[in-house]
């Protein structure tokens, strides 16, 4: 690094320094209303000032929600769907993603568009099909029958954002894999893979999100057995159409939210430096 | 730019292509990308069933959960189609175009198909300009600034849509919310006129979604090679420019997937609109397509009028993404 | 002749759709076993303090058990919001279904139409506690004149009002109607800052009394074909008088015009507003708000002196599901849960309202808070057509759409009060 073009481009990267930082706080600024409300005793959430702080922070709405049966086996439920899924449609988008990018043949593009096309419709709609599948296979009242639908939902998604890791990788280092005397296995497993990794991990996190936060194959398919009930439900308790508990809806959604966090600091390091140095050549 | 500067000597391989993709195209590549079909190289041959193998794990799921169920929606759409029919309570009668009729013969449905398509393009265009901005202010800051952004930004995102929007709500609240104070609001009331209550659920759809672009445009613009903007920036280019000219058609595979599932998701908004609105906004002038069909079908069991809606938005959404596809095409873009 | 031959095709094509690939159903058909042994299934609603309601519940189940030998009863408290999606998927797979349940009496016909509900006329008639059962609550769970369950709680709304306000001010609880609006727009006027009345767009229930209270209806009729009377004089005088309480002089059109029921007690219990249309179910909320010691209920009152406007009731009942192997098991479970002690008992753990006349005056006595909305229950009180087209009346929001439209000056009361009216008769014309 040059000290003295540092010098120079100091203050511009100090105001983009403090341009981010202010806008962090914009953007955190809902969340840690979110929290705050929370931690407000009962009856202050809607209290005529709007205060950016509690004088008498309370736990109550916290106890509310792990108060509830079953609370613990809720939050494992959802962990293990929710890595099912990551896990899996990570996988099966990874060979999809090889299959359309370093192959040529007939019907790729029409492929392409079915992928996009699945996610065009909206799920709503989807579930009356989805449930009937799901109790044909008998699924219903499982994990499985949340696993499976999210899988799919989330593959067209994550084939379309691996695509462009996928094709990212230089021709030549496939064409010296193979002069070497590698097999298409070993090139796929030992090479390509450990390079599309980080752009796993980036889908990832959208995949584990859209399992994580979901209300309605929940709600449609866990019918008579709450065991297997997840973690959205455990929030829906406070949401009474006469009487809307926002306390407990805001502590609940405290607890739901930090996993995705703790999830995201696991992996930022691999999502933001993980593209920068994966391999020297 | 010591972020930039960091990791400039060693070189990615994503980096690599991205850059042998766009900038400076080698001539066979040009050729190969407007003859489509062209095989090149053993690599990149058809490779006989290989594909079709790799293929195999994906299809087989999105086959039997995604199309299938696609094939039933638009067979139930031709169908009087209601939770009685569906507890075998009274027998499925064909209906022919019947639901599509209702449909189009409702003035509401067009009305709010207009506004659907005038918000969703607003949110598109939002999210897009918002998320890119930030990405190229991350690759600017180090690394406590960096964080900061990254973390708020992905607790935006993982927050659940109803809360997001709940919460959103409160803040705006002309009685209890504390931004009209700060603001020096008044009373005034977020959610009665037509466009402020759209516009206020666009800042929430915009703040829970301009992550997933900032997150996947800086991780891209991270693969673009440090000495690319190094020579930009040394040239004196602003940063417009340097975005104008050489990082956006570098990214322009991630910017399509990102506009295209933009348009997809904003174009099925509904937890925003239901929430923030209550249900559509005074006397429904707030409803988009989603929440319509929800009134009109879903949370009344209608299965066959809203999977006519499904089918609907879907050709739409098509239409749109073809057509964007297409001007992609033109400009030499293969997908 | 192309023509024809593409219609001949696209006719070919329809019966081909029509016959070979029918959408999936499911055989909801009500089972014939009646065993009287084994596991009873029963969904309850969780409420946010759950815990009071599973005690009384689980007594009631210990009982049970300890008559019926053989039997189990397996209970599951399911979210409120999630029941429409559950119960759909309970009716979809008998495997999955319970035995008995709760629901939302406005669900009530909408279930029947679904082939989900059980047919206890006959049951309910040779019931010994069922005569003390107030007649509106009966209503809520009969349909064309045969009933589907037991009424498990009602709620009912009526007027709060800020006494120290009416102290400081002078003013005395409104009589009449007018009255009401009158009083509403003095304090608005004395303390700019408080709502009179705070009234909601969206909220329905909180604006039908005023309807009903003028002798407008929400739609006649009887065996399934209903009319909408929406667009009647007496209603138009009804929705006239409530939109006309949306204004600077009382509550302010563009924040009003938006608020649901819930928002309007919020308002109440912040200490926002003079006065609230607000349910029993409400008291917990106003009790922890600021105006905690600063508040009395007294029934709404009608268009005379002296008279009680007509408030909805609401509430949720019990009912057996067609598809259980328990028939006798089931209902006799039914009536032990709507009892008239566990009705009075969930009464005290919860402050749910008992759907028997006798137990609702003793619990009364016992808390007095509730006195004036058992004095509007016994006024009478009115409820939505038992049409399955209900449900998409409500979800459409025909109703606060109308009172929005008129309130925003989008549509004068006629012609507002026309469209909806419409709208309600093209929704019962096709559910039928």
């Amino acid at each position: 690094m040059n000290p003295l073009r540092a010098l120079v481009r100091r203050p511009g990267r100090l105001a983009a320094e403090a341009s981010a930082l202010l806008i962090a706080v914009v953007v955190a600024f809902p969340l840690y209303w979110m929290v705050l409300s929370a931690f407000k005793p009962a009856g202050e959430i809607e209290s005529s000032e709007a205060r950016p702080w509690t004088p008498a922070p309370s736990l109550d709405s916290f106890r509310r929600v792990f108060g509830q049966q079953e609370f613990g086996r809720y939050f494992l439920n959802s962990l293990v769907v929710a890595g099912c899924v990551v896990i899996a449609s990570g996988l099966i988008a990874f060979l999809a993603a090889t299959a359309v990018t370093r192959f040529r043949f007939r019907l790729r593009t029409t492929l392409l568009l079915m992928f996009l096309i699945a996610q065009m419709v909206p799920v709503e709609a989807l579930t009356i099909p989805l449930f009937f599948l799901m109790r044909d296979a008998g699924q219903l009242n499982t994990l499985g029958s949340l696993i499976l639908p999210h899988i799919a939902f989330s593959l067209p998604f994550a084939i379309w954002m691996l695509r462009g890791f996928v094709k990212a990788v230089p021709q030549a280092l496939e064409e010296a894999a193979y002069i070497d005397g590698a097999s298409r296995a070993r090139f796929l497993w030992q090479i390509l893979f450990p390079l599309v990794l980080p752009g796993l991990v980036a889908t990832s996190v959208f995949s584990f999100i859209s399992a994580w936060n979901d209300f309605l194959f929940a709600k449609s398919f866990i019918i008579s057995d709450t065991s297997q009930s997840t973690l959205p439900m455990a929030l829906l308790v406070f949401y009474k159409p006469d009487d809307p508990d926002w306390g407990g809806v805001m502590a609940a959604s405290t607890v739901m939210t930090i996993p995705v966090l703790v999830f995201f600091v696991l992996v930022q390091r691999r999502l933001v430096s993980g593209l920068g140095g994966a391999v020297k050549d | 730019m010591s972020s930039v500067n960091d990791r400039s000597a060693v070189k990615t391989p994503a980096a690599a292509t991205a850059a042998a993709v766009t900038a400076p195209r080698p001539p066979n590549r040009t050729a190969d990308a407007r003859g489509g079909r062209t095989t090149r190289g053993a690599a990149r041959g058809s490779g006989g069933w290989t594909p079709w193998l790799y293929l195999a794990p994906a299809l087989l799921v999105l086959g039997g959960l995604l199309v299938y169920p696609i094939y039933q929606l638009g067979l139930i759409s031709f169908f009087e189609y209601t939770q009685a029919q569906v507890s075998g309570g009274e027998p499925a009668t064909f209906e022919g175009f019947g639901n599509y009729g209702r449909l189009f013969g409702d003035p509401q449905f067009w009305q709010v198909l207009l506004a659907t398509v005038l918000f969703a393009a607003a949110c598109v265009v939002s999210t897009l300009a918002v998320g890119c901005a930030l990405a190229v202010l991350l690759t600017r800051v180090r690394a406590v600034p960096r964080l900061a952004l990254m973390l708020a930004a992905l607790g935006a995102w993982a927050t659940p849509a109803v809360t997001g929007s709940t919460v959103w709500l409160f803040l705006f609240d002309p009685d209890f919310g504390p931004v009209n104070r700060m603001l020096g609001l008044g009373d005034h009331a977020w959610t009665y006129g037509r466009l402020s209550a759209f516009f206020l659920v666009l800042l929430e759809v915009v703040w829970c979604s301009f992550p997933f672009v900032m997150v996947t445009v800086y991780a891209g613009i991270r693969a673009v090679p440090g000495e690319v903007l190094e020579a930009a920036a040394l040239d004196g280019a602003s940063q417009w420019r340097i975005w104008r000219s050489v990082l956006a058609p570098m990214l322009r595979p991630i910017l399509v997937v990102v506009t295209i599932q933009s348009v997809i998701w904003d174009f099925k908004v509904f937890t925003q609109i239901y929430v923030m609105t209550n249900g559509g906004g005074i006397a429904g002038q707030n409803l988009v397509l989603n929440v319509y069909a929800y009134q009109q079908a879903f949370a009344s069991s209608q299965y066959g009028l809203g999977s006519a809606v499904g089918i609907v938005m879907l050709l739409i959404l098509l239409a749109v993404t073809l057509v964007y596809l297409r001007l992609l095409r033109r400009q030499g873009e293969e997908l | 002749m192309k023509l024809s031959v593409r219609t001949a095709g696209l006719a070919a094509f329809a019966a081909l759709l029509a016959t070979a690939c029918a959408p999936q159903t499911s055989t909801n058909s009500s089972s014939d076993e009646d065993e009287k042994t084994g596991t009873l299934r029963v969904w309850l609603f969780r409420e946010v303090g759950n815990a009071p309601k599973e005690k009384v519940v689980d007594r009631v189940v210990a009982d049970f058990e300890k008559t019926h030998q053989g039997a189990e009863v397996d209970v599951e408290y399911i979210p409120v919001d999630t029941r429409a999606q559950r119960v759909k998927a309970a009716f979809n797979d008998p495997g999955s279904a319970p035995d008995v349940m709760e629901y939302g009496n406005t669900d009530t016909a909408g279930y029947v139409r679904d082939g989900g509900l059980l047919d206890v006329t006959r049951e309910f008639g040779d019931w010994r506690e069922a005569k003390d059962t107030d007649p509106t609550a009966k209503q809520s769970v009969t349909v064309d004149g045969k009933l589907y369950g037991a009424p498990f709680y009602v709620g009912v709304r009526a007027l709060y009002y800020r006494t120290d306000v009416f102290e400081e001010l002078g003013l005395s609880v409104p009589r009449t109607m007018d009255e009401l609006a009158s009083t509403a727009r003095e304090i608005r006027a004395a303390r700019p800052e408080l709502y009179g009345l705070v009234v909601g767009g969206a909220y329905t229930y909180g604006a039908m009394p005023f309807v009903w209270a003028n002798g407008g209806e929400l739609a006649s009729g009887k065996g399934g074909s209903y009319a909408s009377g929406i667009d009647s004089p007496q209603a138009r005088k009804g929705i006239k008088a409530y939109t006309s309480l949306f204004g600077d002089d009382n509550c302010p059109a563009a924040t009003c015009a938006g608020m649901g029921g819930n928002d309007t007690v919020s308002a109440f219990a912040a200490g926002k507003a003079g006065m609230a249309i607000g349910g029993d179910f409400s008291h917990t909320a106003v009790e922890a708000g600021k105006v905690k010691g600063k508040y009395a209920v007294v029934p709404l009152p009608g268009v005379k002196a002296g008279s009680i406007a007509p408030a909805f009731a609401g509430g949720n009942n019990i009912g057996v599901l067609k598809s259980t192997s328990h028939r006798t098991l089931a209902v006799q479970l039914m009536k032990r849960l709507a009892s008239k002690k566990t009705q009075g008992e969930l009464f005290d753990a919860m402050g749910f309202l008992p759907t028997f006349t006798d137990v609702r005056q003793q619990a009364a006595r016992r808390e007095p808070f509730v006195k004036p909305f058992v004095r509007t229950l016994s006024a009478g009180t009115e409820f939505v057509p038992a049409s399955p087209a209900w449900a998409q009346i409500d979800s459409s929001l025909v109703l606060p759409t109308m009172f929005q439209e008129v309130i925003s000056g989008k549509k004068d009361v006629t012609k507002a009060s026309e469209d909806a009216a419409k709208k309600m008769n093209s929704a019962f014309g096709s559910a039928g």
